[in-house]
Order: structure tokens, then C-alpha cells, then sequence
């Protein structure tokens, strides 16, 4: 758990981080956000102690920041960054192994925790374990930089807009990579964006920080449904802010029982599934805008996973002209359907304002 | 690349430099003397051209090497790898037989002399002998070896250089000659001229190191501190030496236990501390240089995972810069090997009492004897340090 209390901090009597409070209990993904100049990165080095606080405090699970020594505050707490500042005269082990080896662990522990590491991130050990940084691509320097920060099993991971220097297909599942390593470890995560689809993407709790002061604080979906004020909702952006919420709400939580007959008199549901022997879908009766009554065949770019956001499934569904798409597991077996009328009839229950 | 190459096939020369070094090559040996042949070690004698000097064998090979760097000159047959392995090859047979020739034609050429006749190396000679070490550069480059090869092709011309000289080869000739009259002196002198260069290069490193680090640290102090040690830079060498005379002669008169130390006006005190002066400016900024390319992000991730400053220093900083410091470090090394040539004139000793003495006596062997292995000096220690700054990069940066 981090607690921020009344931080400030001042640089040549300009208060440019003033009086932040908030806490991110254990296991929260949280970001901080806000336009350039907002103090947000500022915040994060001071957790860390990178940059000393001018006022405030900061508890960590219950240790204020500045009663222990810098540098061993720092070996207990993890740190990426954008740049990624590997050491360029270190292999990706060495690298890797840092702040193990500052916190001098034997050396059999710490080639266990570097191939643990290196398989989390789906680094072959063969071809990366003696390479050097210039020899790796962006991606790839970004998962070792990751990799290096949660060596030592820390307490708190904090980011630094760690994925704002790489091209957006790489972000796309370094992005996806950040949330299955959250879910699988639990470490608690400060996040630097300035980028708001990262931030719902990822974030449990969304900081909006503007003029160094704390705008909102919320979870993702109550900071687009009640915004605080006009910058909060200027700066989450109102174009899309329906397709914002969709890319936080999952298939599974949409997903109904598939329709295996025609009921031709019910709205919505005149179409119907045709099934291999393994339960795998294989055929869409209906439901299909260019060819209503035709059979048409289930095609894998146009299913869905429960874990898949809605964002992503009406893609799917515009992208390919159908109303419904089905819902498989990881063996291929339709669980279930997801249709438009799905996402408006939900949408509806959540009394959502219709502006 | 590829279209560079497509280019070059198309002209007849493949290596422009290589052809040029050739013509000189070709034109020095026609012109110039290979030898000289003097009745004793004082008057100028009469020149010796080289086909009158080699034997017929000698002079097969000299041509069987010339067609051979004249066909690696060539564009056609051979490609341009092949023909830059074949220059770098034909210099060591290059090498062995300028040596072996000259060493031959002087055994031959003083069996009826008398014996204060002397052969000395003419100007064809030392022709040959850089155009060989201009061809192995220009090959090196162009080759891009690793650094094992670079090293292994340094060996083996090193090792034909000690043969010839192990041998009694090379005896007969008048620089040999001084060399055996001075043998006991020339090894004094080898060890004083080492003595002065380390005794320079020590307190420079040990002064210039942590100013370097200081002008790191304190950006503030670092414009104050390269002016002041510039100023030592512009001062001609033998100015320094002279002006260091009186207040050095006046402190080993006044406290004598100084001057018991061997502090005085001449001798090796105030050579020492030219060089120190000198050596200065490169280092610190060599150190400052290396220190101010460690990237930010770098260091800022040393900070976030907890290294101390001593650990940031010692693991992270030191290990990016050395490339750096070790550079100059060489440029240092090879300046003060020169420059303590100078200070014989002080009376500091090294190699450069034979140049003062050889030009006082109009003996030009004995000249060469103070100049030769300086060179000599200068060279191995630029080769060993080039090593040490390569070694010194990531393993695969190298």
C-alpha cells in the first residue's frame, strides 16, 4: 500500500507538485496521468527518492519514505523507464541481475530469478541470456528493462511512460504483456502515461493530475462516467467516449447462451449456430447483413474470447458485417454469443446518460 | 557496397593508395641511395643504389613482391577482400628482405674495407620500410580484422624485426657499430627513458583522474580548470624546461634534503614536471569526456535501483568511460615518449643524449641511434595501447 500525503514539491518557489493525496492499496494497478508539465512524473521520483519532497509524506506498506536509507528504499522498490537505461556494457542477464546482486544473493538464486524472468517475458534464454542491449530491438529492450525492475521481487514496480518510445504495435502487446504480468504477480504499480487509452487499458485507479494539483481520482469507468469537472472530461476526450468505455468491459460480461435453433418471431435472435462434434462452431445461420438467410461460415477472425474487451468485439462485428459473434474457449467450443443488441440493451441497464 | 564495387570493375585500379605507394616506392629506389659506403664514421660517403647492393636472388624477390602488390593494386582478378589480404601478406616478406638485404649487402661490402669503413641505410631503405608500414595500415583498414588478427599480423612483424636484430645480420652496419660502442650506455638510457615517461605519466594519472571527475561533477569549475591546463599546453616544450631552471635550481639550493632528493635546476625534476604539465590536459579531458558520455537514462536507472554513488562510479561509470580515458591515455603516453627527447637537453637523460651528442659530433648514426628506437618507443606503446582501448569496449563492440 502507497499513501501520498499533502506531497509537494517546489522548485525555485514554483510549486509544481501541490499537496497530493491518495492511496493505492496492495495489488492496484495505479496510473498517473495528465498533460505535459503536470507533475506526474515528478510524483513518481518521489516515491522513490529520486527527487526529494519539498512537503508531505509517503508511506510505503507502512514505512515513511525518508526513514530509510536512498539506496536501500530504492533495491525494494522496482523502477523502469522509457529510455529503458540498460547498462550498455551488461549482458540482458547481468542487467537483469542487478539489484539482485546489489542485495548480494547467492549466485544460484539469481540465475533461477533471471530465467524466471526471462520466461515471463518470453525471452528465449538461448538467444538473449549474453546479448547486449544495442543488439536488441525496442520491444525487446522494454521487456528486459521490466524484467530488471521486478528482479528482485519488489514491493512496488513504478513505471515511467515505459512503453512512450515504441512503435503502437509493439505498445499493443508489450500493453497486454504489463496487464497478464500484473495479474500474475499482484505487485503493486504506479504507471507514468500521458496516453489515456494506455491508462484504461491498464489502470485499476486513474490519478488525473493537472497543474500539480490532484483533478480526480477513480476507477477507470467512474472517472468517463462522472468526471469531475470540464478538464477531466476535455481530457479523456468525448468523441469516443463510448468506444473508451468499451475497451474497459469484457465479452464475458455481455456473453449469453447461443442460440442453437431459429426463433424467427424473436427480434435479435433469428439466426442460428451449427456445431462440429467437438462443440466448435462452424456455421452462422442469419444474423449476417449482406446475406440474411444464407449459411455462412465461422471464420476465427470473427469470434470472441471472454477475456476479449467489447471495444474489440464490435470491431469485430462492424469489421465483418455480422450482428452476433460467437463465444469460444480455449479449445475452440462455442460457450456462448455476443450480439449488438447485447451492448446497447447492458448499456441501458447501467442507466447511462444518453448525451 | 554493392554498387561500389560494380563501379570499381569497371576501372582498371582496385587501390588507388596502394598504386600510389608503389610508384613512390618504385621511383625512391631509382632516384635515391639503398646504402652508403663510407671510408670511416665521420665524412659523408659515397651512395649505393639498389641494384647494385642486392644480389640477384634479392632483387627476383623484391620483384616478385612488387608484381604481386602491383596485381593487389588491380581491380581484376582478384576482389577487393582478397586483394587487401594479399597487400597485407606481401608486406611481411617485404619487411624481412629490406632488412636481410641491407645486412647482406654490408657483410659483402666490408670484407676487403678497412676497418673504420662503415655502411650505413640509405633513403631507399627507410622508403621501403614506411611504404610496407603505410601499405599494412591501409590493408588493416580496409580489412576491418578482429582484433585477435590485428594483433597476430603486429606479432609476426615484430618477430621478422627481433630476428634480424637477434642475429649478427645486422652488425656490420655503422648504426650497429655505435650501438655495440654504446651498448651498456644504450640500455642506461632505455631505462632512463622509460623512467622519465612513467615518472611523468604516474603523477599525471594520478592528478588527472580525479580532476577529471572533479570537472564532472562540478560543471561550474570545469571551464576555469581546461583554461589553466591549456595554458600548459601552448607552451613550447623547451620553454618550459628553461623556465623551470632558476625556481627549481633556487629550492635544491634552499632546502637541501631536496636537493639530496636530486631536485635542482637540471636532471630529471624539472623534466618530470614538464612532462606532468603536458600530460595533463589530455587526461583530464580524456576522463571528463568519457565520464560526460555515460548516458543520462543510464545513470538515472543506476540511481532507481538503488546503487550507491561509489557502486554508480565504480560499475557503471568508470567501466563506460574507460574507452575514453584509455585513449587519452595512449595520446599522453606516445607525447611523453617524444618529448623526453627534449629534455636531454636539460640533462635528464634518455634516448635523446645520443641525438644531442650524435648532432654535436656530426655523427648521423649516432643521431639515429637516439631516433630510431624513440620511434620505435612511440609505435609499440600506441599498438599496446589501441589494444587496451579495444579490449576495453563491450566484448562485442570490439
Amino acid at each position: 500500500m502507497i499513501e501520498l500525503k499533502g506531497l509537494t514539491k517546489t522548485y525555485a518557489g514554483k510549486r509544481v507538485v501541490d499537496d497530493i493525496s491518495l492511496t493505492l492499496e496492495s495489488g492496484e494497478f495505479g496510473v498517473l496521468i495528465g498533460p505535459s508539465g503536470c507533475g506526474k512524473s515528478t510524483t513518481l521520483k518521489m516515491i522513490n527518492r529520486l527527487v526529494p519532497l519539498s512537503g508531505g509524506r509517503i508511506v510505503l506498506n507502512g514505512d515513511d519514505v525518508t526513514d530509510l536509507p536512498a539506496e536501500q528504499l530504492r533495491r525494494r522498490i522496482g523502477y523502469a523507464i522509457q529510455s529503458t537505461g540498460l547498462f550498455p556494457h551488461w549482458t540482458v542477464a547481468q542487467n537483469i541481475a542487478t539489484v539482485p546482486q546489489l542485495l548480494k544473493w547467492p549466485k544460484s538464486r539469481i540465475d533461477d530469478r533471471v530465467d524466471e524472468l526471462m520466461a515471463m517475458f518470453h525471452l528465449d534464454p538461448v538467444e538473449f541470456r549474453h546479448q547486449y542491449p544495442h543488439r536488441l530491438s525496442g520491444g525487446q529492450a522494454q521487456r528486459v528493462g521490466v524484467a530488471r525492475a521486478l528482479a528482485a521481487d519488489p514491493e512496488v514496480l513504478l513505471m515511467d511512460e515505459p512503453f512512450g518510445a515504441v512503435d503502437p504495435l509493439t505498445r499493443e502487446v508489450l500493453q497486454a504483456e504489463m496487464k497478464r504480468v500484473h495479474q500474475q504477480t499482484g505487485k503493486t504499480i504506479v504507471f507514468v502515461t500521458h496516453d489515456m487509452d494506455e491508462a484504461l487499458q491498464l489502470a485499476t485507479r486513474i490519478a488525473l493530475l493537472n497543474h500539480g494539483r490532484l483533478v480526480q481520482y477513480d476507477r477507470p469507468i467512474e472517472m468517463m462516467v462522472t468526471p469531475a469537472d470540464d478538464f477531466v472530461r476535455e481530457f479523456i476526450g468525448q468523441a469516443d467516449l463510448g468506444l473508451k468505455l468499451l475497451s474497459r468491459r469484457w465479452v464475458h460480461q455481455y456473453q449469453r447462451a447461443p442460440s442453437l435453433e431459429h426463433h424467427a418471431t424473436l427480434p435479435g435472435l433469428d439466426h442460428c449456430w451449427q456445431l462440429d462434434d467437438a462443440g466448435r462452431p462452424i456455421a452462422l445461420e442469419g444474423a449476417r447483413l449482406d446475406d440474411d438467410s444464407e449459411r455462412t461460415e465461422v471464420k476465427p477472425e470473427w469470434t470472441a474470447t471472454p477475456e476479449m474487451s467489447m471495444k474489440e468485439a464490435l470491431s469485430r462485428m462492424v469489421w465483418y458485417r455480422v450482428m452476433v459473434l460467437p463465444v469460444i474457449d480455449d479449445q475452440g467450443r462455442l460457450i456462448g454469443e455476443v450480439g449488438m443488441q447485447g451492448i446497447m440493451g447492458i448499456q441501458a441497464a447501467n442507466g447511462m446518460p444518453a448525451s | 557496397m554493392a554498387l561500389a564495387m560494380h563501379d570499381g570493375s569497371r576501372r582498371m585500379v582496385g587501390n588507388r593508395v596502394l598504386l600510389t605507394l608503389l610508384i613512390a616506392a618504385v621511383a625512391g629506389a631509382a632516384l635515391l641511395p639503398f646504402a652508403n659506403l663510407s671510408p670511416n664514421r665521420l665524412v659523408s660517403g659515397q651512395p649505393v643504389m639498389l641494384w647494385q647492393a642486392l644480389s640477384a636472388w634479392q632483387l627476383g624477390g623484391l620483384t616478385l613482391i612488387g608484381l604481386a602488390l602491383l596485381l593487389a593494386a588491380l581491380s581484376q582478378p582478384l576482389g577487393g577482400r582478397a586483394s587487401s589480404r594479399l597487400a597485407l601478406i606481401a608486406t611481411l616478406p617485404l619487411l624481412a628482405l629490406d632488412f636481410y638485404a641491407l645486412g647482406d649487402y654490408a657483410h659483402r661490402a666490408l670484407v676487403d674495407a678497412s676497418p673504420a669503413a662503415r655502411v650505413s641505410q640509405g633513403a631507399t631503405f627507410w622508403i621501403l620500410l614506411f611504404v610496407c608500414a603505410l601499405i599494412a595500415i591501409d590493408a588493416l583498414q580496409r580489412l576491418r580484422l578482429g582484433l585477435a588478427r590485428r594483433a597476430l599480423y603486429g606479432l609476426a612483424a615484430l618477430a621478422i624485426v627481433i630476428a634480424c636484430f637477434a642475429g649478427e645480420l645486422l652488425a656490420p652496419l655503422s648504426i650497429m657499430r655505435e650501438f655495440a660502442n654504446q651498448r651498456d650506455n644504450f640500455l642506461d638510457q632505455l631505462v632512463r627513458h622509460l623512467l622519465l615517461v612513467a615518472g611523468a605519466l604516474v603523477p599525471a594519472l594520478v592528478v588527472g583522474l580525479p580532476l577529471g571527475l572533479l570537472a564532472r561533477r562540478r560543471e561550474r569549475l570545469r571551464n576555469g580548470l581546461f583554461s589553466v591546463l591549456n595554458v600548459f599546453q601552448t607552451l613550447p616544450s623547451i620553454a618550459v624546461f628553461g623556465l623551470l631552471i632558476a625556481p627549481l635550481a633556487a629550492l635544491g639550493k634552499a632546502l637541501p634534503w631536496l636537493g639530496d632528493l636530486g631536485i635542482g635546476g637540471i636532471g630529471a625534476a624539472p623534466a618530470i614536471i614538464a612532462l606532468v604539465l603536458y600530460s595533463l590536459l589530455p587526461i583530464v579531458r580524456n576522463t571528463y569526456s568519457g565520464l560526460a558520455g555515460v548516458p543520462g537514462a543510464t545513470l538515472e536507472a543506476a540511481r532507481g535501483m538503488g546503487m550507491t554513488p561509489r557502486q554508480i562510479l565504480w560499475r557503471v561509470e568508470i567501466p563506460l568511460a574507460l574507452p575514453v580515458i584509455l585513449s587519452g591515455l595512449r595520446i599522453v603516453t606516445v607525447q611523453a615518449i617524444g618529448l623526453t627527447v627534449v629534455a636531454a637537453l636539460i640533462g635528464a637523460g634518455g634516448f635523446g643524449a645520443f641525438i644531442f651528442q650524435g648532432l654535436g659530433q656530426y655523427a648521423i648514426d649516432l643521431v639515429l641511434l637516439g631516433a630510431v628506437p624513440t620511434i620505435v618507443l612511440a609505435v609499440v606503446a600506441d599498438f599496446a595501447l589501441r589494444l587496451l582501448v579495444a579490449l576495453s569496449r563491450p566484448a562485442d563492440a570490439r
